[in-house]
């Protein structure tokens, strides 16, 4: 751990900081922001509105400016105690650096010890550039032999270079153009007149590669030599900002600054070049069809591999030829429908219904782009039939609908993975399908923070989960998704959603059924052994109350009549946050006979006067209640817990 | 007890899907998988896995794998294994039972290469099927802490066909042990000089490195550790050992260690190409032991060991068995005690050499020194001829074995040190005591003939070697007073050759022996110096006071300080009476230097000095001769021709002692050459009854005529004198430890007896090495000279310095 900084040392960095950014040196990490939705990003971080924030942080808002107030997104977040939107901000890429001004703000301003344990867990200097992963691979590809991917090879004095034609026509208008003429060149010879040197700083720029602190000249006169050829080819492969990229290679955050834009700047050129090439050559056919399509070697878009995916079997059902049983059947499993339920199970299927062509969408891609996932990679290494070179480009089935697979291939290409909730389980099995790990974060992200609905606008801002609004996806489909894919986070968020609905879920046959299957994940069941997922959700349950209780509380514990009705209500134990995930069950045994629903609260509510008093208490009950059932249903499926 | 499975309504049919993988990975196997489909082949298992069927898959593929290995790979690898290869391990390596050693070598490669090549294919068929089974591996075999299952089917091959026996009868040999066999018995067939395909061994080698004994990886359980590698180190020890008893019987020692040079190589690299690294070490230990260790003494002392090699200069072969040696003996014990041997034995010849001619009348006539020019004095010229010889000899000795050293030991500095101590041991040996005056004879022979006509470099080689022979030798103050005195008579007849080589000679024995052993002979060189001034100035004092006089006899004259200076002779200043013209310059110049130097008495040497002359016989000769056959001479000038001096005459007019009278009467009156006294009567002898007169009729063609002094020539002394010499330094070593425990008292006051005695020894050591119980005496006559005085009461004995 660094020393810690005193004010005074703090004070003048901070000014000297500020002179670098008034005089344009350095960009200002923080900007000034008065956009509207910059506004609502920071009004949903102090309601804690974790559906909002992940709305706006999709638009795009610049998650690291600061309000008038000179407040940033993750300082309000972290000041208002919202742990879970402390963490989307992190994960989104908040800045949360020591030694900064804004940075120490940050972790001073922690409302609590876990968040700031948090921050300091997010460190700027340990996690990397976002979009780091990406550079990484195209660099890489530049050093990879196996499995060969290079399209084209460039000779200059001596060396001669093995690199990729959308790379290159992406990145370098020149080469854009000239391969736009020939796209089928497979060699291109640089004039002797240009040492090795300076072709091998341009291509590692063009393939985002981080820039060595020196040119590996030995002495300034080849150092002069390879600068006199960066310039030249700077300025004829119309890369001019490559010339000021080398020569700013002095300060280290201004390097680590430069280095950022570039990067997103590559990665906005390659994400329009695979927008207007990749996305706007893909070919929808008949399903049957799909594998006769020819694609020649030699295209336009330099594709190497075209990879296919089959529409979903619901639409063809808005037909209505498959029975109403079958429907439902069908919608619980939801979007796994288009996973590899296999040949076998899809055949047996099409039998029993009328024949509709299904369309099939076939992507032109990039071998070297694919390898980011290690299924592709050890696709194109391996000796089967996808690693062999073929006379027309090899058809690769993915099992996925169409739209999953744009999401994957948009984000093997450019790093974005901004998706629909409605897709995003299947994105998240076919991340996992794929060994996309980064992808499969990001879809629990978004389901666990899009797909609390509009309960989410204030945790446990309403604990009788009075919301009876359309569900947004299905928690059950959601949680064993969790499970499958090993994502806890989607667990998690699955004990919580129940939690706060749980009087909604608690009587589901459904939910026995998954109560049971997680019991069932444990091996060799003990008899002492707890069921996690009841566990999680007497976990947040007790949140869900204690919160609320403690509101009362702080308002009103001193009145004595309070105390009394709380004990009569046998909730004293639960109002000591320490005790509220662990409460004994033995003591709610006594509680079967009048524990049995919902009414018996109202006749209590109605049997008390007093307005404050009849929430409070009513929640008290509710709480004893809901507690109760889930007792009731662990006897009945005997899993003693 | 699972109840989830169904409530998706996609419960995979496990038994259709295996049964795709199943034939996928049949035709994996049967190398025909170029039209299969890994996206699908990994989405069947990806499905399975997800499904929670991933126990039952991998179970399955274990199963598939130990069949397969078991019922198609294991009979074709036992198929190729013939009768012969099974019997040659047990029969013994390299006995070759029934089976010719070309038929089992081919045997054996056919059997390697079908191990080789199912390994292999093993490998390949895993690695696509741990592709395949790549989301399993993630996911199924992390969750349930299974080793992935490429291990799982490296280790299946080695339980299905390694460990499995090659008969039907359970407690046949193992293929592995078969295996191992076979390589050893190659291996043994490459050592006895066949060619074999190494390739293959090492590809089997690989295989054993790959494999572990048992499921948990740690590198000490690879098979080829556990299995292979000991097997391989006995059986080349056992080979090692007969190699080395029968190259002791069959070849010298020079092939014996070339040949052993030659193994140690080829099992270096044979583990670099076919084995591991990690045995080189090993097996090279074995080599070291068997051929080097064990055998090492009785190759050095065989009829063609060392001190052959010594002998005959075969400095490959040296160096051969010193490399050797040096492989398992880092002080190279047995090689240096027979270099000191030969050293010490070498070294005791030239001794005896030396000692033998060195005595008159034994000495061959060839040896006769051809250089000698100065008049013969037989019993001298012979010695010191044989005193160079030992010199140069000792050093010829030394260059001998500085080649060795260089060349063949590496200049390796136990050894060097091991030779200084044998060289230091022969020269200083008690049998041979005239070491010290040898070599400084030998550096005076140097300085007045052999430096002659040489380069700069060269005798600067002639100075280091000096030197280096004076480094050896122990009792340092014997070498100084010899040095001394020979140093003495070349400085005062003006013998050397060159000043600057002398000083620089002493300037390195200062380097080498200190400060305090070249004093003296510095204060030499000064006063020599000084006396060139002196005489310089002596001839401007005598031009200043005008007192020129052209009858004036010229003086150059050298004023010696007498502590410096080695005792010159008995003084005999005041019988001896100088002739008038020498009388009044003598008393000249004391005038001159009592100017100059107040209160310091000058004594007169005239045995030491020369004089030049012109003697008329008929025509003039310049004659230079010593002072007193000058002063003899001069008494001719007053008689009248024809008329006689007796030899009481002359020694009554000089006061001449009779030995000088006798030598120079000699020189001027028997000597042909320089005959200018007629002595009465004639004869070889010079008698005290003999009388002189003028020899009127002697003739010389030589204008310049030189009366010799053969007396004062540098030359071994005879036994009497070198007595003399040892009672002198007896004397003065005495005094230098006296000197030595006074000083120790006079610091310490009281000190036990042990303890001064320590002390004294390592005062004195760099210049003799005394006798404790000349220690002993000096102590006692200190305390009775009441210098010291014992303590009474104390034990152990001990004693106080009296102030």
């Amino acid at each position: 751990m660094a020393a810690v900084f005193k004010k005074h040392d703090i004070e003048a960095t901070l000014y000297a900081e500020k002179q670098d950014i008034a005089s344009g040196r350095l960009k200002d990490d923080n900007p000034l922001d008065h956009s509207e939705g910059f506004r609502l990003l920071c009004e949903a971080c102090r309601r804690g509105d974790l559906k909002i924030c992940q709305e706006q942080i999709s638009t795009g808002v610049n998650i690291n400016a600061r309000d008038r107030f000179d407040y940033t997104p993750l300082i309000l977040a972290s000041l208002c105690g919202h742990y879970e939107v402390v963490r989307l901000l992190l994960e989104s890429g908040a800045l949360c650096e020591r030694d900064t001004f804004q940075g120490e703000r940050c972790l001073y301003n922690a409302l609590n010890d876990r968040i700031r344990n948090l921050l300091l867990q997010y460190d700027y200097s340990k996690s990397t550039d976002p979009l780091q992963p990406l550079a990484g691979h195209i660099t890489s590809l530049l050093a990879r032999e196996h499995p060969n991917t290079s399209d084209i090879s460039v000779v200059t004095d001596g060396r001669e270079f093995r690199l990729h034609k959308f790379i290159l026509s992406a990145r370098s208008p020149f080469f854009e153009n000239k391969l736009s003429v020939a796209p089928e060149t497979t060699m291109w010879r640089l004039p002797n007149s240009i040492p090795s040197d300076s072709f091998l700083v341009a291509i590692k720029y063009l393939y985002l590669s981080e820039m060595a602190t020196d040119l590996g000249a030995h002495s300034d006169d080849e150092e002069q030599a390879t600068l006199t050829g960066i310039d030249k080819l700077s300025r004829q492969l119309e890369i001019e900002r490559l010339f000021e990229y080398i020569l700013e290679r002095g300060d280290r955050r201004l390097t680590r600054q430069r280095r950022q834009d570039e990067v997103s700047r590559g990665r906005d050129q390659l994400e329009g070049w695979f927008k207007d090439n990749v996305i706007r050559h893909k070919v929808t056919v008949d399903k049957e069809k799909a594998n006769e399509v020819r694609w020649d070697r030699s295209n336009g878009i330099f594709a190497d591999v075209l990879l296919r995916a089959d529409e979903e079997e619901d639409e063809c059902e808005e037909d209505g030829v498959i029975d109403q049983s079958k429907l439902t059947v069908t919608k619980t499993e939801g979007p796994l429908n288009g996973l590899p339920i296999g040949n076998f199970d899809s055949r047996s299927r099409s039998v029993s219904r009328t024949r509709r062509k299904r369309k099939s969408v076939l992507y032109p891609c990039h071998r070297a782009m694919l390898t980011r996932s290690e299924f592709f990679m050890t696709m194109f290494s391996s000796s089967f039939r996808e690693a062999q070179q073929t006379p027309y480009l090899q058809i690769i089935p993915i099992d996925c609908s169409p739209a999953v697979l744009e999401v994957i291939l948009t984000y093997l290409y450019t790093e974005r993975a901004d998706f629909d909730l409605s897709v995003a389980i299947d994105v998240l099995f076919a991340a996992d399908l794929l060994l996309l790990e980064k992808l499969k974060a990001r879809a629990a992200l978004i389901i666990s923070t899009l797909g609390n609905g509009a309960a989410s606008i204030v945790e446990a801002a309403d604990p009788r989960g009075e919301t009876a609004e359309e569900e947004v996806i299905d928690i059950y489909e959601v949680v064993r998704a969790g499970w499958d894919t090993r994502m806890h986070r989607l667990e998690e968020f699955g004990a919580r959603y129940i939690a706060y609905r749980l009087e909604r879920f608690v009587d589901e046959e459904e939910f026995a059924q998954l109560v049971r299957e997680s019991a069932a994940r444990i091996k060799e069941r003990q008899e002492t052994d707890t069921v996690e997922l009841v566990d999680d959700i007497r976990y947040y349950l007790s949140e869900r109350f204690r919160l609320r209780m403690e509101d009362a509380g702080l308002e009103e514990m001193m009145d004595d009549q309070d105390i009394d009705a709380l004990a009569s209500t046998q909730t004293k134990p639960d109002l000591d946050p320490t005790f509220a995930d662990v409460i004994p069950t033995a003591n709610f045994d006594q509680d079967e006979g009048y524990a049995a629903d919902l009414e018996t609260v109202a006749v209590v509510r109605t049997l008390d006067g007093e307005e404050v008093e009849d929430e409070f208490s009513q929640d008290a009950m509710n709480y004893q209640i809901l507690l109760g059932k889930i007792d009731g249903l662990l006897d009945r499926l005997k899993l003693d817990a | 007890m699972r109840y989830g499975q169904g409530i998706n309504g996609d419960d995979v049919d496990f038994e259709s899907v295996w049964k795709t993988l199943d034939t996928a990975f049949t035709q994996i196997h049967d190398h025909n998988a170029s039209s299969l489909s890994y996206e699908e082949l990994y989405r069947f298992a990806y499905r399975l896995v997800l499904k929670k069927q991933g126990e039952k898959l991998y179970d399955k593929v274990k199963a598939f794998e130990s069949t397969w290995l078991r019922e198609k790979i294991r009979p074709q690898i036992l198929g190729k294994l013939s009768p012969s290869l099974q019997s040659a391990p047990q029969d013994g390596v390299g006995a070759g039972a029934a089976a010719t050693t070309n038929e089992r070598r081919e045997a054996g490669e056919k059997f390697l290469r079908e191990v080789k090549d199912s390994w292999q294919n093993h490998v390949v068929c895993m690695n696509m099927l741990a592709d395949v089974l790549m989301y399993m591996d993630r996911v199924y075999c992390t969750d349930n802490r299974k080793p992935n299952i490429y291990a799982t089917a490296m280790n299946l091959f080695r339980d299905c066909n390694l460990f499995s026996p090659t008969g039907s009868d359970p407690r046949s040999p193992s293929v592995l042990g078969v295996l191992n066999g076979v390589i050893l018995d190659q291996i043994q067939m490459e050592r006895a000089g066949d060619v074999i395909d190494k390739s293959i061994i090492k590809s089997c080698i690989y295989m054993l490195d790959g494999l572990y004994e048992s499921n948990s990886e740690s590198s000490e359980q690879k098979l080829y550790s556990t299995s292979f590698e000991q097997d391989f180190l006995n059986v080349s020890r056992e080979f090692y050992r007969d190699e080395g008893e029968k190259l002791l019987r069959e070849s010298d020692a020079g092939g014996y260690c070339e040949r052993t040079m030659a193994r140690l190589k080829e099992e270096q690299y044979r583990c670099r190409t076919m084995l591991s690294d990690t045995t080189t070490p090993k097996i090279e230990k074995v080599v070291e032991e068997e051929l080097i260790k064990n055998k090492i003494q009785e190759v050095i002392e065989m009829e063609s060991g060392v001190r052959f090699m010594i002998d005959n200069e075969r400095l490959e072969e040296l160096g051969l068995v010193y490399q050797l040696e040096a492989r398992v003996d880092e002080k190279k014990s047995e090689l240096t005690k027979a270099i000191q041997l030969r050293v010490v034995e070498m070294g005791t010849a030239v001794n005896e050499a030396a000692t033998t001619t060195a005595v008159p009348g034994q000495l061959p006539p060839e040896q006769a020194p051809k250089d000698a020019e100065a008049p013969a004095n037989k019993p001298g010229n012979p010695q010191t001829a044989a005193a160079i010889k030992w010199v140069a000899d000792v050093l010829e000795l030394k260059d001998k074995f500085d080649a060795i050293l260089n060349h063949s030991f590496q200049k390796d500095t136990g050894v060097a040190a091991a030779l200084t101590r044998s060289f230091s041991e022969f020269i200083n040996s008690a049998a041979f005591t005239r070491a010290s005056e040898f070599i400084s004879l030998f550096i005076d022979d140097n300085m007045k003939k052999g430096i002659r006509d040489k380069t700069e470099t060269e005798i600067d080689q002639v100075l280091l070697k000096a030197i280096t022979l004076v480094r050896y030798v122990q009792n340092k103050d014997m070498f100084e007073g010899y040095y001394k005195k020979h140093l003495t008579k070349r400085l005062l007849q003006k013998k050397s050759l060159s000043m600057d080589v002398e000083k620089d000679m002493v300037s390195r024995m200062k380097i080498e022996l200190g400060h305090q052993f070249t004093q003296k002979m510095e204060g030499m060189f000064k006063d020599m110096n000084t006396s060139d001034d002196l005489t310089r100035n002596y001839q401007d004092y005598l031009q200043s006071t005008g007192s020129e006089d052209p009858k004036r006899v010229g003086l150059d004259m050298m004023v010696l300080t007498s502590m410096t200076w080695p005792p010159l002779g008995e003084d005999n200043e005041k019988k001896f009476i100088f002739p008038s013209e020498i009388d009044r310059l003598r008393k000249s110049f004391e005038k001159f230097y009592g100017e100059k130097h107040s209160g310091r008495k000058l004594t007169w040497l005239p045995h030491l000095g020369t004089a030049d002359m012109r003697v008329r016989f008929g025509k003039m000769h310049e004659v230079n001769i010593p002072t007193y056959g000058m002063v003899i001479l001069l008494l001719f000038n007053d008689v009248p021709s024809g008329e006689y001096l007796s030899y009481e005459e002359i020694q009554a007019k000089t006061n001449m002692p009779d030995a000088d009278l006798i030598r120079n009467l000699q020189q001027i009156a028997v000597s042909k050459k320089t005959q200018f006294l007629k002595k009465e009567p004639m004869g070889r002898e010079v008698n005290p009854s003999d009388k002189f007169c003028v020899n009127e009729k002697f003739q010389s063609k030589f204008l310049k005529l030189k009366v010799g002094i053969i007396t004062n020539n540098n030359r071994v002394e005879t036994d009497q004198e070198k007595r003399e010499t040892e009672d002198k330094m007896e004397q003065h070593r005495g005094i230098t430890v006296e000197a030595a425990i006074v000083r120790i008292m006079k610091s310490r006051k009281q000190l036990s007896h042990q303890q001064l005695i320590l002390d004294t020894l390592d005062q004195v050591k760099a210049q003799f090495k005394p006798d404790v119980n000349m220690i002993k005496k000096r102590i006692e006559s200190l305390i009775d000279r009441e210098y010291l005085e014992r303590l009474e009461e104390s034990n152990p004995p001990a004693y106080k310095y009296l102030a």
